[in-house]
């Protein structure tokens, strides 16, 4: 008591009172919370909100005009823009192979190291490396991988081939490399998903089924195959949302080339944003793209729950 | 067993008659051994079990019983020693080959399967119809009772009906031999009565080999035909439930089985013209008759029955020594009473209407049944007579 009227009287009392107010105990939580929603606001809530705002407008972010309101006339263009259609199936086809191509290989990874073997734990490390890598440097790493004059992929073909081979330069094999990219950056992902499914399925069970002398498959299919189900969707969720937003490895390997062959609706919505500054358009367009992402989204949520209610 | 015949039974009948079909399956452990990393689980067990026998591995938890178990059925591959069943030895056939069926402890039912799928699982194999599949399913439920559930999953069942239907899955492979590991230690009291009864039931009914672990000696007393105490993986004493209650080879089966403990009390032989007693720390004893291990200054430890002790109420003779009640523990139709005498806790059951007398620090005299007590050498604790 001493101490706090000492204060008082030397007039410290309205600097120490608004400390203290602000330090009080029923603050302290929001205090606390503020600098991260302040941060949350200013670099997230507002730019959506203003992009949102911005697609019904005519603005060019490299042009001092002032905007004019243009309804839903970007939205009507982008929906009606083949280019965009294109796009959207180029990423589908690169979504679909990739996610799948990641699922077998991380489903065959967990396989494997959901049993004991010498080594295991360094290999696992090893294993998961590409997952703890930068998007950048794994589409560094490709690039210089698929380089026709030293990459190690053409050095070897060459061996057996008279032409240059040129991995990147067909659309196929761009998708193909693309594919290949993503698939050995996130397959990890997947098999640890996998592995703790795996790892959760009590061993009396695969006890029992060998006493009721069952086949190596119907072991599979009626005690593991139930307990990584829902994972393995979880997975598929997963992988499918991130590589439907893929562009950091594209843009390296291939800056969506061929022509457009690997031009992921991320690209195209970068080049529309900041190569040709069509800033409504592009804003337009990343909103549709965002209402997908939603779309698919709750599809597999809807489809998590109904699994587990099923196992339940 | 009307119908004696090796082979496979081709109709389980389960319930539908009596006579079930006899299949061949003694059973033979020789030398069993198995170390699982500094841990010797089994270090030598030998075990013969007759055709149609209900025979029971009676022990405390980590006495070898599980791994014996498993190593019948194939799940681990003894160090050293044999299996042998119906004169084949099966110590390097696998799992699938043996022809035994096996209750888990977890009952290990398949959580994500109807009980319809789980008691067809183990008939779901190549060569076996489908009509007669559903066939048997339909009756192994309708005989355990369960037949309303088959639609659902294990998990929304009762954890008797878990257990009956962990039951059936066995029972409907018709094995030849059937292993119990500790099937009643997730249930509860009420259940495992009743379980009790069911087991000795289908038994009595299929006549099949049934080797049962348990570490409950009411569970081996009441079931099993002939029971293998079982002390850190080697077995103490195999014999029927009269052998083991009646003649313990040692102090251990003795304290094993029956309930509540035989007590076990420290003596020495006095020597005393004109035979050596038997010196308690509350009593002295002649011996019934004197085995030659009896020499003055051996010494022993005197096994008593609960049973044997009784209040000293009349001038008949026999040992007696006082005692003071130091804990009364009331079971319902009989009560458990802790008597202090000479430094000692002896336990004593008497019925709950006797018992009331009794109660906590008085001081009764009591009598002993001296020609039922059993002498166990001190530091062997082998039995002397």
């Amino acid at each position: 008591m001493a101490v706090v009227s000492a204060q008082q009287v030397t007039g410290e009392r309205s600097a120490g009172g608004f400390w203290a107010w602000l330090m009080a105990p029923e603050r302290r939580g929001p205090l606390l919370v503020t600098p991260a929603l302040l941060v949350l606001f200013v670099m997230n809530i507002f730019p959506l909100l203003w992009s949102f705002g911005l697609s019904f407008f005519n603005y060019r972010a490299n042009r001092q005009t002032v905007p004019t309101f243009e309804g839903l006339q970007f939205y009507q263009r982008v929906l009606t823009d083949e280019n965009v259609w294109e796009r959207f199936q180029t990423t589908a086809i690169i979504v679909g192979s990739s996610v799948l191509v990641q699922l077998i290989v991380g489903f065959l990874l967990a396989l494997m190291f959901a049993r004991s073997f010498p080594l295991r734990r360094i290999l696992l490390m090893l294993v998961l490396t590409p997952m703890m890598l930068s998007f950048v440097s794994v589409g560094v790493f490709f690039k210089l991988y698929y380089e026709p004059t030293f990459g190690l992929v053409s050095w070897a073909l060459n061996h057996f081939m008279d032409e240059r081979f040129v991995l990147l330069a067909t659309p196929a094999g761009a998708i193909a490399g693309i594919v290949f990219a993503d698939a050995w950056m996130w397959s990890p992902f997947v098999m640890l998903l996998v592995l703790a499914g795996l790892v959760s399925v009590p061993k009396y069970l695969y006890e029992a089924a060998e006493i009721d002398r069952a086949s190596w498959w119907r072991r599979f299919s009626t005690i593991t195959f139930p307990y990584i189900k829902s994972l393995l969707l979880l997975a598929v969720l997963f992988r499918t949302i991130e590589t439907f937003k893929l562009f950091d490895i594209v843009y390296i390997i291939t800056e969506g080339g061929p022509g457009s062959a690997t031009e992921t609706i991320a690209v195209y919505v970068y080049r529309q944003a900041f190569q040709f500054f069509r800033t409504s358009q592009s804003a337009a367009l990343a909103y549709i793209i965002l209402f997908v992402v939603i779309v698919l989204t709750n599809l597999y949520l809807y489809a998590v729950q109904r699994r587990e209610q099923e196992v339940t | 067993m009307a119908s004696g015949q090796a082979g496979w039974a081709n109709d389980p009948a389960v319930g539908e008659r009596g006579d079930a079909v006899v299949i061949l399956a003694e059973l033979r452990v020789q030398g069993l051994t198995k170390r699982y990393g500094q841990v010797q689980a089994v270090r030598g067990i030998d075990l013969e079990v007759a055709s149609g026998e209900f025979f029971v591995l009676l022990g405390p938890s980590a006495a070898g019983k599980t791994t014996t178990l498993r190593a019948i059925a194939g799940l681990e591959r003894p160090d050293t020693g044999r299996i042998i069943m119906a004169g084949r030895d099966l110590t390097t056939t696998p799992v699938q080959g043996r022809g035994m069926a096996m209750i888990f402890q977890t009952f290990a039912l398949y959580p994500h399967l109807s009980v319809r799928a789980n008691f067809a699982y183990p008939l779901r194999r190549k060569g076996v119809a489908s009509r007669e599949i559903d066939r048997k399913v339909a009756a192994i439920a309708a005989q355990l009772r369960i037949a309303h559930t088959l639609e659902r999953k294990p998990g929304t069942l009762s954890g008797g009906e878990q257990q009956r239907l962990a039951i059936g899955r066995a029972l409907v492979q018709e094995p030849a031999l059937l292993l119990l590991d500790e099937p009643l230690t997730n249930l509860d009291a009420k259940l495992r009565h009743d379980t009790r009864a069911e087991f000795k039931r289908l038994h009595r009914e299929l006549g099949m080999t049934m080797v049962y672990a348990t570490p409950d000696q009411l569970e081996a007393l009441s079931m099993g035909e002939r029971i293998a105490v079982l002390r850190e993986g080697l077995v103490v004493q195999t014999g029927t439930p009269d052998e083991l209650y009646l003649r313990p080879q040692n102090s251990y089966v003795a304290t094993m089985v029956g309930a509540p403990p035989m007590n076990l009390v420290p003596a020495t032989v006095q020597a005393g013209p004109p035979a050596p007693v038997i010196d308690l720390p509350f009593l002295r004893l002649s011996p019934p008759q004197a085995p030659a291990a009896l020499e003055p200054g051996a010494e022993l430890l005197v096994g008593i029955r609960p049973h044997d002790l009784t209040p000293a109420l009349d001038d008949r003779p026999g040992p007696r020594f006082l005692a003071r009640v130091q804990l009364t523990e009331p079971l319902g139709d009989v009560t458990v009473l802790d008597l202090a005498a000479g430094g000692q806790i002896l336990k004593m059951v008497l019925p709950e209407a006797e018992a009331l007398a009794y109660g906590v620090g008085k001081e009764l005299p009591v009598r002993l049944v001296s020609e039922h007590a059993h002498l166990f050498d001190r530091a062997s604790g082998q039995a002397l007579i």
